[in-house]
């Protein structure tokens, strides 16, 4: 199963500048652990020492919010999962 | 009732469908408060004086910084070290005779913040730090008004409109805070998003068109491309998961 992962522009810096990772996994927990082996300087960017997703992350599939299953939340093939930051700045 | 020269001035948005002369006098009688004089309240504020809102309350306890200057365009050169509030009444007057300006220099805090907010139409959250905006998002949802959240970082900008009760809240859908620090941005980022936020303050009070609610907008300066996200309305959610679906703001 292919799962494409569009992620922030502030990632990038651990990504080589890839925006879209490709994955596979049966759910998103699954599918980040794989981003963050292929990229794992991203791991602290999504988990924290606890290996918890960080409260500011958002994660949405297919453009809707994942919440409450969050990382438990099953996808399949041809999802897109969006990572958002919280941001506060104005 | 709107004088000769209000039809005059106002014009051309008038003769917008749906809008006319009294989605013009509604604009008239509205009282909206931007909670911030900065970046994202710059912009809201100024299409809020042209549109002829009647009552503008700006909030802000800052002085103007030359920092500040790349982005708060209410606020020029010979403004530094003057109070914000008075920079932006001084620009908003120029601007808009017929537009009561009304300034308030406090810091929001959850002791004060029913009180700045009453008896107003809609709230513009134009807030630089999360913790506030979660204490005006909360003001909204306990006085059922509506609240349009904008937020920036870099070249990148989010909007959403709550209508308290009925769709999602800001703390439905973010639950943690960010570190507080210095973030960067350049003025075209809050230009784009001050402005929906102005727009969607003008259809909250006018009954214009689909309010963005229910929907994240995610504005990508980069790759100058809107992603519209679903958001729901959380039931657990400790600022408005009391409320009753069917409630009215």
């Amino acid at each position: 199963m292919s799962i494409k992962i569009n992620l922030p522009s502030y990632f990038l810096p651990y990504t080589n500048e890839q925006e879209v990772v490709e994955v596979k996994g049966a759910t998103i927990d699954a599918c980040l652990k794989q981003l963050v082996r292929q990229f794992p300087g991203l791991k602290k960017m999504v988990f924290d020492e606890k290996g918890k997703l960080h409260a500011y992350v958002g994660l949405y599939v297919n453009g809707e919010d994942a919440y409450p299953e969050q990382l438990a939340k099953p996808v399949k093939e041809g999802d897109e999962i969006h990572i958002l930051y919280i941001i506060g700045g104005g | 009732m709107l004088t000769e020269e209000e039809l005059e001035r106002y014009d051309r948005q008038i003769m917008i469908r749906g809008l006319g002369e009294k989605g013009q006098e509604k604009l008239k009688q509205a009282r909206v408060v931007i909670a911030g004089a900065g970046g994202l309240g710059s912009p809201a504020a100024i299409y809020l004086t042209a549109a002829g809102v009647g009552t503008i309350q700006i909030i802000d306890h800052d002085k103007v910084e030359l920092s500040n200057l790349n982005r708060q365009v209410l606020h020029w050169d010979k403004d530094v070290g003057r109070d914000k509030i008075e920079s932006a009444r001084e620009k908003l007057s120029l601007l808009n005779r017929n537009v009561r300006i009304e300034m308030v220099k406090e810091t929001i805090t959850e002791a004060n913040v029913s009180r700045l907010v009453a008896g107003c139409d809609v709230i513009i959250d134009a807030m630089d730090n999360l913790p506030t905006r979660f204490i005006l998002n909360r003001a909204a949802v306990e006085n059922r008004i509506p609240f349009v959240h904008g937020a920036i970082y870099g070249l990148e900008g989010r909007v959403m409109t709550v209508l308290p009760g009925q769709t999602a809240c800001l703390r439905c859908i973010y639950r943690g805070l960010t570190p507080r620090g210095k973030f960067p941005v350049i003025g075209v980022t809050p230009a784009v998003i001050g402005c929906i936020q102005a727009t969607e303050a003008i259809k909250c009070i006018t009954g214009l068109g689909q309010l963005l609610t229910n929907r994240l907008l995610v504005y990508d300066g980069l790759k100058m491309k809107f992603t519209e996200l679903t958001v729901k309305k959380d039931p657990d959610c400790e600022h408005c998961g009391h409320l009753l679906e069917d409630s009215r703001p």
